[in-house]
């Protein structure tokens, strides 16, 4: 049986943070074995490849309020455990350097700021904003300018947290 | 745009069939003239914008991409093409063209073909994640699969080669066609995409998903009973009385639950100012509660089955025309915003979609449509054909008008020149969009 470390990251995507360094950092501390138990507010797709990559195969299952519940297990073959221990060949994302609340605003304006914004980022950079929707027609948008993007609803339903890449 | 600009343009044939007195009322309401103008209103106009309007937004209700981008347009050539063979049957059937009824199966052959894409294509891409409106979706394509199941054993059985089974079908099945077609997949597809666009459009708080769940629960039970009661029905030679009550109870229920929804969003909006669609479409609900009354009152006096045809009009052009035309209106300007402006957005100035419409002008042409529909229905119930198409001519006038005012926001005519095409923005074309 594998033994599992819990890892709720669900306070930090609250508060608007960026929980990938503490998703590796307890990816790190595991003894030989274990596996990860993540709980995070949306389904986080970006991560399984990251996570496949470093040998972990992934089951996930939604919780209420649109949380998901994700289980990271360790495939049989290790990988080449230096990899584990060099954080820097992980793919992390900074902290956002710029941080947008478009709550109030009408559309399309949200998704003008934003992608007005992201042209500004320095390569790798990120930010964040608040939405009230989520933004189904701006994900092709920076999809088409190369941007990488994390999203997902709080638990209440009313606030839409986005998280842009700049590519680097 | 492709759909959309097919669509209206079937609009119009039925618009002026019914000026040139073809069809109900001038025609016996079972008659094959008015089997064309029904046949070009529910499948040309109607169920081509439905699909154009899903082609674009199913993705949107389930977050995902369409199943498959290839089938849109093959399925536009078999459906159009189908609808004309069906056409020329129905024709041919009334003794306007030589005898040749094997059409009507060809017809439905390349309808079924045609609407089989389209349920394929928007049903795969609707079950990956069927939340609220996309339940809707599915129920609406399903009410869709036995309209034309129905549809298509009528074909077979008017050219004689359905059998004995067919005949029965025939001569009593035909209320479970236009309930499952009217109510199953106009009905239940058009109230699943209005929740999210009227959400959308308002910045309103999506309807709980339990609460509309009810609501679709009370029409998917409406179509299931017509359609399984109804058939069950016919097999026991029972008539169809009790089956079409039980329908018309779950569908009145269904629209009073749907009417609670649509209150929820208005109230809950964040945007105070309604834009026209949503003044527009506010003229398309009423006409649905305006179809329940009708119809109430026809059934309680006894008289439905001799103003069945008002009763539907009110359906077809208050209801059903009226939110496709509103909502139109807006998507049109949208897609065309988005498509004109998106790969330039935040690296130059951009005009917003409002400026894309100029609401004023379109207005008067919506009222025209509205009063002419209303005016159409009276006279109908009245019994007055010859004003009934001085009411159509009007009705024209209004859709003239709309579409008019839907080409110039394609063309950008609105939009004043230092925005109109910033650095790197292309025009639209008028019919096919890029994304």
């Amino acid at each position: 049986m594998t033994h599992y470390i819990d890892v709720d990251v669900r306070p930090i995507l609250r508060s608007g943070g960026e929980p990938f360094s503490v998703i590796m950092a307890a990816l790190q501390g595991l003894e030989p074995g274990q596996g990860i138990r993540l709980y995070a507010t949306f389904k986080p797709l970006p991560l399984f490849a990251v996570m496949a990559e470093k040998g972990f195969a992934h089951s996930e299952r939604e919780l209420d309020g649109g949380q998901w519940e994700v289980l990271f297990t360790p495939a049989v073959t290790k990988p080449d455990q230096a990899a584990v221990a060099n954080p820097s060949a992980f793919e992390e994302w900074p902290e956002p350097a710029l941080k947008l609340d478009n709550r109030d605003l009408d559309p399309p304006e949200p998704m003008v700021r934003i992608l007005a914004a992201a042209d500004q980022l320095a390569p790798g950079e990120t930010l964040s904003a608040l939405l009230r929707r989520e933004p189904v027609f701006l994900f092709p948008q920076l999809e088409k300018r190369g941007f990488r993007w994390l999203g997902g609803f709080t638990p209440d339903g009313e606030t839409y947290e986005l998280t842009v890449r700049a590519p680097s | 745009m492709t759909y959309f600009a097919m669509a209206l343009a079937w609009l119009f044939v039925a618009l002026a069939l019914m000026i040139a007195g073809v069809g109900y009322p001038a025609s016996d309401i079972v008659s094959p003239d008015t089997l064309i103008l029904v046949h070009a209103v529910s499948i040309g106009w109607l169920s081509l914008a439905m699909c154009g309007a899903l082609f674009q937004f199913v993705p949107v209700l389930v977050a995902k991409p369409l199943f498959s981008e290839k089938c849109a347009l093959p399925a536009l050539a078999l459906l159009s093409a189908g609808l004309l063979v069906l056409l020329a049957g129905f024709l041919s059937l009334g003794g306007h063209l030589p005898p040749a009824l094997w059409l009507l199966p060809a017809g439905a052959v390349l309808l079924v073909a045609g609407f089989g894409l389209v349920v394929v294509d928007l049903g795969l891409t609707a079950w990956l994640r069927p939340t609220g409106p996309a339940r809707f979706v599915l129920v609406g394509l399903a009410s869709l699969c036995a309209t034309i199941a129905f549809g298509a054993i009528f074909a077979f059985g008017l050219a004689g080669w359905a059998g004995s089974l067919g005949d029965v079908l025939m001569t009593t099945g035909v209320p479970l066609h236009a309930i499952a077609g009217l109510g199953g997949w106009l009905t239940l597809t058009a109230m699943g995409v209005s929740y999210r666009l009227l959400a959308m459009f308002m910045l309103s708080p999506d309807v709980d998903d339990r609460q509309s769940r009810l609501t679709l629960a009370a029409g998917a039970l409406a179509v299931a009973v017509t359609v399984a009661g109804g058939g069950l029905a016919i097999g026991l030679n029972s008539g169809l009385k009790i089956v079409l009550s039980m329908a018309a109870i779950l569908g009145l229920a269904s629209a009073a639950l749907y009417g609670r929804d649509i209150a929820f969003i208005f109230r809950n909006r964040k945007r105070r100012q309604l834009e026209l669609n949503m003044r527009m479409a506010t003229l398309s609900f009423v006409s649905l509660a305006g179809t329940a009354v009708v119809g109430v009152a026809l059934a309680m006096s006894d008289t439905f089955a001799a103003h069945l045809g008002a009763f539907a009009f009110l359906a077809v052009f208050g209801w059903l025309s009226g939110l496709v035309l509103a909502k139109l209106y807006k998507i049109v300007a949208f897609l065309t915003w988005l498509e004109t402006y998106g790969p330039v957005m935040g690296r130059a100035p951009t005009p917003r979609v409002q400026d894309l419409v100029a609401e004023g002008r379109a207005t008067k042409w919506f009222i025209v449509y509205y009063a002419a529909v209303g005016a159409g229905t009276l006279t109908l119930l009245a019994g007055a054909p010859e004003i009934f198409r001085l009411t159509i001519a009007a009705m024209t006038l209004g859709v003239v008008g709309i579409v008019r005012e839907v080409i110039r926001i394609r063309r950008l005519a609105y939009v004043a020149d230092p925005l109109r095409l910033p650095g790197g923005a292309v025009a639209p074309h008028l019919l096919f969009a890029r994304n």
